[in-house]
């Protein structure tokens, strides 16, 4: 019984909110900055952040993205990534993390803006999973988001090497147009990047969009 | 004369060889590229450095040492974990970065076949 209620709750947790950022590794190793980005019709977002200590990263972040027939807002904050628990196992690492930015709205909603959020990840060098949960709120705005992804690469490749992957995700966010947004995308990762080219939708004539997302680690 | 040139040269070159410490070890948790980087920098960043591998099939990182220098097992456990990771097995061996490099090569052509 107390199982089923906590599957309950992490099922309504999930469903209730998502990180639009896309990458298993939310931040770099210690001392390293990084450079994160998604670029689609319906959300932007970059963050920078740096990371001091293994599993705390602080950099500043912005999204925007808009509703049905609402002009765009822009969020501008400050934030925070935390990895809560790591599993390294031989052939598999997985992850849970907290992410959240504090900051400003602007544009059609204004005011102070919060964004916290929980991300479970699990990867091996052929196959991948994340679940992602992330309020996006501020006075009147909801945009909260939950999205899954699963893929699985190619091929192994060696550490010098560019690895391809196919990555499904699916991605509701409140309040926005198209609710379900699903992307089929490549993503190809190499020691120094990741790129992630996807069309949200495409089977939607209106609907139909690229997507890019990128990370660098400096 | 051939077989003396090659004992010959074979005598020359076994000191240097068994001269060379290389920490090597299995590390858990090294899935891509892009996420172990940090491992690699890490270990440049090492004075002791001579020369390092990562491999993610294979999961091996090697540490080869200058000659005369050190680096204690625990401070290599210590660079693998700050990159976030965890070390399985770990063993000193008298190869080269190189040999080890080929030789983990050779494996995993082996068992790709």
């Amino acid at each position: 019984m107390l199982k089923q209620r906590t599957v309950a709750l992490g099922a309504i947790l999930l469903g209730q909110i998502a990180l639009p950022l896309h990458a298993a590794a939310l931040m770099g190793f210690e001392d390293s900055a990084m450079l994160m980005t998604e670029i689609g019709r319906y959300n932007q977002e970059w963050m920078l952040n740096y990371s001091p200590a293994l599993g705390h990263a602080i950099g500043v972040e912005q999204m925007r993205m808009s509703g049905k027939g609402e002009q765009a807002t822009t969020i501008s904050g400050i934030n925070y990534t935390g990895l809560i628990k790591r599993w390294n196992m031989p052939a598999a690492q997985a992850n849970v993390w907290f992410n959240g930015s504090v900051g400003e709205a602007r544009g059609q909603y204004d005011g102070f803006a919060y964004t916290p959020s929980l991300q479970f990840d699990v990867e091996s060098t052929r196959l991948y999973f994340l679940a992602k949960a992330r309020m996006i709120r501020a006075p009147n705005m909801n945009y909260d988001t939950a999205a899954v992804q699963a893929g699985f690469s190619f091929y192994e490749t060696g550490f010098h090497q560019t690895q391809p992957w196919f990555v499904i995700e699916a991605k509701t966010m409140r309040n926005n147009d198209p609710g379900l947004q699903i992307t089929p995308a490549l993503r190809l990762i190499n020691k120094n990047y990741f790129l992630e080219f996807g069309v949200t939708n495409p089977w939607q004539g209106e609907g139909f969009a690229p997507r890019l997302n990128a990370m660098f680690v400096f | 004369m051939k077989k003396l040139l090659v004992t010959l040269m074979l005598s020359a070159l076994t000191p240097a060889a068994f001269a060379v410490t290389t920490i090597k070890a299995e590390v858990n948790g090294m899935v891509c590229a892009f996420c172990a980087k940090g491992i690699e920098k890490k270990l440049n960043a090492l004075p002791q450095k001579q020369a390092a591998f990562v491999d993610l099939k294979s999961r091996v990182v090697a540490l080869q040492l200058k000659d005369g220098q050190d680096v204690s097992n625990e401070a290599f456990s210590k660079v693998i974990q700050d990159a976030g990771y965890s070390v399985g097995k770990l063993e000193r061996v008298n190869q080269t970065v190189d040999a080890i490099q080929a030789e983990v090569a050779e494996a995993e052509k082996a068992g790709g076949k």
